[in-house]
């Protein structure tokens, strides 16, 4: 498979995960600041998936429908689903002839729905939460088609490789945000309605609730967001399925890019699965986090070395 | 729908060749077509209209206007009526078509080798050195199996008396066969079942007829040999044609940044490493094809191909160079050439041609202005030319001076009445006006033709220009195959 294209398909595997979940995101969070809006904050939301500086989301904390506004149609927001549709699209189009008909036709149709002006004041006067759903039925209905469709060949496999890596990143940093100020420890006010809302928007208090059945300790939260493997999106099970993944690329040729990558991978799955809730909280939650994105990123840039770069 | 509602508006002048109507009758092949309109009325064909939108643009089947940032996809338009070609005209096309490719090979051959066409003065030379795409880096490059053609586009139209010219010969990147497959897919959603009573022949096997082509190019005897298509990229307005293809054919789309040249080879970058190509079908011009070679700017080519190409390493379709032989000043030629080489008379007529390089010629057509059209001998799509009847005194002065300026880079030709086809346009058949590009391929064991192409329509009433970017539409195209 060509590099560019192995490439396209990676990033834009990356580019629909990544928008998924921010609008998984996005409708917890609203759903939350209809509920309780005393304590709601738009601040978590905005300081991940943005580059905003503290005035400018200070002005928005609490204003749902303009932060709605700003995350999914606003051009000027380099990560607004938008902005990201239309980078998986373009991407989708440089490797068009790698994957099937049914695959584009789906990301277009992403594409189309969500550049219509109608979606842009509907977020502003109807209801949200039909809008995200709406949103996130595109979503799946591009990870069935996918699965549905695609041969699993290299393409498939640099597919799922985008596509985990970027939700580890992603739950990496969800799980971190509420630390970001804070290096030691879980802050105790961390209380039991933010761990609903955050297993929440990466489905998972349901398996919560049948797991531990008791209240919401944040113990048990980091294990089941770190190292349930039955949990979908989990770490272990993201970097189980990156490894899986990138383990079908072995080959007769490219073997020094493959072992130096399949050794970090490794590293990184072997010190997730031998990691346990208690020696996670005793070496910091933050910490730990840091080391696995720091990981991650690495891992990143090693595959554009070895797999996608265009000199020799 | 009542017949009278449909056709109320149909209405054709006498100097004009209907593709439907003669004599107010209509054409035994539109017989079943215009029945099966009767039967739907005016919301359900409305509907159909605006599914094969749909179907377009959900696939995106569309080509990019830039002009804000982001580009804006527009749909080429399609008009849902077939334009539709009986057995016996199609059987005189396809003979014209075999027969004009067959001397204009042998004429890329003979202008890049002996040059006996110029010595025997059946073409000037300065006609042929004057062309800016007669390449010099061409000369005396044994062609393999001198094929120089392997794919031709060639543009017929319909005068007043239904008899079909040859309006252009399209020879090194003609583009559109994608919406001739396209077309054909659409038509099959929108009228279920009435292709196979028509007996319509089917277009689908032009990628595979394609494939097999490019295969038996190969330099290297191998049993599986990589063959890729070369694009400019996704911000070419045929990028969509071009993704097409490779998917039809099953064969690697690449960029010329893939590419590299080691050792007069060329290889593509892939995630194992470097993969030797075989034959590739380029759809970057000539002039940026190899930086080293021609222009040193381009980022779109690879630098050393031509190196690869001379050594036989790889094969390269179309050749290089063809444009000598689909410039507009050197189709004047071709019914000579064809009498010339193959001893032979053109079976489809050239459209009267005058050479303005040519003092006598050009006096007569700044006298006869009105009644003609003159175009420069290396644009194509539909720029940079004059329509006589429908321009003003001042745009024609204007023009006529621009001429002056090098009078060999244009020509003239009478305005020729395109033949008309009925289009739906509100509710009602319309006539507008079309043209035909039926692809011809040319392998080392002949020529092939398949039986379809792309009708072009100016949408426009009473427009006579075709080009897509000129506000023209397409029409899928049945060959019937009695």
């Amino acid at each position: 498979m060509l590099s560019r294209v192995a490439d396209s398909l990676y990033w834009m595997s990356r580019y629909m995960e990544r928008s998924d979940g921010i609008i998984r995101m996005l409708r917890v969070n609203y759903a939350f600041s209809q509920e309780d809006f005393k304590e709601f904050s738009w601040k978590p939301v905005l300081k991940m998936f943005t580059i905003l500086d503290d005035t400018p989301i200070n002005s928005l904390t609490r204003n749902s429908r303009a932060v709605l506004q700003y995350m999914v149609s606003n051009r000027e927001n380099r990560n607004s689903i938008i902005n990201i549709i239309t980078r998986a699209r373009e991407n989708a189009r440089s490797g068009q002839d790698h994957i099937t008909k049914e695959l584009w036709q789906c990301l277009n149709e992403f594409y189309h729905s969500i550049k219509e002006e109608q979606l842009n004041s509907a977020l502003l006067k109807e209801d949200p939460i039909t809008i995200l759903d709406g949103l996130t039925r595109q979503c799946v209905s591009y990870y069935g088609t996918a699965d549905m469709t695609m041969i699993r060949g290299e393409g498939y496999s640099f597919i799922n490789i985008g596509k985990f890596l970027e939700r580890a990143v992603q739950v990496a940093d969800i799980l971190g945000v509420k630390f970001v100020n804070e290096n030691e420890g879980i802050s105790e006010d961390a209380g039991a309605e933010y761990w609903k809302h955050l297993l929440n928007s990466i489905s998972g208090y349901e398996l919560y609730l049948k797991t531990y059945r008791g209240g919401l300790e944040a113990r048990n939260v980091i294990e089941q967001v770190i190292l349930n493997g039955n949990f979908p999106r989990s770490i272990i099970y993201s970097i189980n399925r990156l490894h899986r993944y990138f383990e079908r690329l072995r080959s007769e040729r490219n073997t020094d890019g493959y072992n130096k990558l399949n050794f970090m991978i490794g590293e990184l799955h072997s010190r997730v699965r031998y990691s346990t809730a208690d020696s996670i909280m005793k070496q910091g939650l933050h910490a730990y986090l840091f080391r696995v994105k720091e990981d991650l990123y690495n891992i990143a840039n090693s595959l554009n070395q070895h797999y996608f770069a265009y000199s020799l | 729908m009542k017949a009278d509602e449909l056709l109320n508006n149909y209405f054709v002048d006498s100097q004009t060749w209907d593709e439907m109507y003669s004599n107010n009758q209509l054409r035994e092949q539109y017989r079943n077509v215009v029945e099966f309109m009767h039967q739907l009325s005016v919301e359900e064909l409305n509907k159909k209209e605006e599914m094969a939108k749909m179907l377009f643009m959900s696939q995106g089947i569309t080509f990019t206007v830039y002009n804000s940032g982001e580009g804006i996809e527009k749909i080429f338009p399609f008009d849902i009526i077939p334009r539709i070609i009986t057995a016996v005209e199609w059987d005189h096309i396809e003979k014209g078509i075999t027969q004009r490719l067959k001397a204009l090979n042998l004429f890329l051959k003979d202008v890049y080798n002996n040059q006996f066409i110029i010595k025997d003065r059946v073409v000037p030379a300065d006609m042929v050195y004057s062309c800016p795409h007669y390449l010099r880096e061409m000369y005396r490059f044994p062609v393999p199996y001198d094929i120089y053609v392997h794919i031709a586009g060639i543009d017929l139209i319909r005068n007043s008396d239904g008899s079909f010219y040859i309006l252009e010969d399209n020879l090194r990147t003609p583009s559109g066969v994608s919406y001739m497959l396209e077309n054909r897919e659409i038509t099959k959603r929108i009228f279920p079942d009435l292709l196979p009573a028509n007996q319509v022949r089917s277009v689908m096997e032009y990628p595979s007829l394609l494939h097999k082509n490019l295969m038996s190019l190969s330099p290297r005897q191998i049993a599986h040999p990589t063959i890729v298509v070369l694009t400019p990229g996704m911000f070419n307005s045929a990028y969509f044609e071009h993704t097409t293809l490779a998917r039809m054919m099953g064969v690697e789309l690449v960029e010329g940044r893939d590419l590299v040249v080691d050792n007069h080879r060329v290889y593509m970058k892939t995630t194992s490493g470097l993969q030797q190509v075989d034959v590739i079908y380029r759809r970057v011009d000539d002039e940026f094809l190899d930086p080293l070679v021609f222009r040193p700017e381009s980022t779109l080519g690879v630098s050393g191909i031509m190196s690869a190409y001379r050594k036989g390493n790889v094969a390269i379709v179309n050749s290089l160079g063809n444009g000598v032989a689909d410039d507009k000043a050197i189709y004047s030629f071709v019914p000579e050439m064809i009498r010339y080489y193959l001893n032979e008379e053109p079976i489809l007529k050239n459209v009267p041609t005058y050479q303005l390089g040519i003092p006598d010629q050009r006096d007569y057509v700044f006298k006869n202005v009105q009644s003609m059209v003159i175009k420069k001998t290396n644009e194509s799509g539909g720029y940079g030319m004059l329509m006589g009847h429908s321009s003003s005194d001042e745009e024609i002065s204007n023009y006529l001076e621009a001429v002056m300026q090098d009078p060999r880079q244009f020509i003239a030709q009478p305005i020729i009445s395109l033949s008309s086809a009925p289009c739906y346009m509100n509710g009602a058949l319309t006539p507008r006006r079309v043209d035909l590009r039926p692809y011809a391929l040319c392998s080392p064991s002949g020529i092939e033709i398949v039986p379809g192409g792309l009708t072009r329509v100016a949408l426009r009433e009473g427009s006579l220009v075709v080009n897509s970017s000129q506000g023209g539409g397409s029409k899928d195209t049945w060959v019937l195959s009695k």
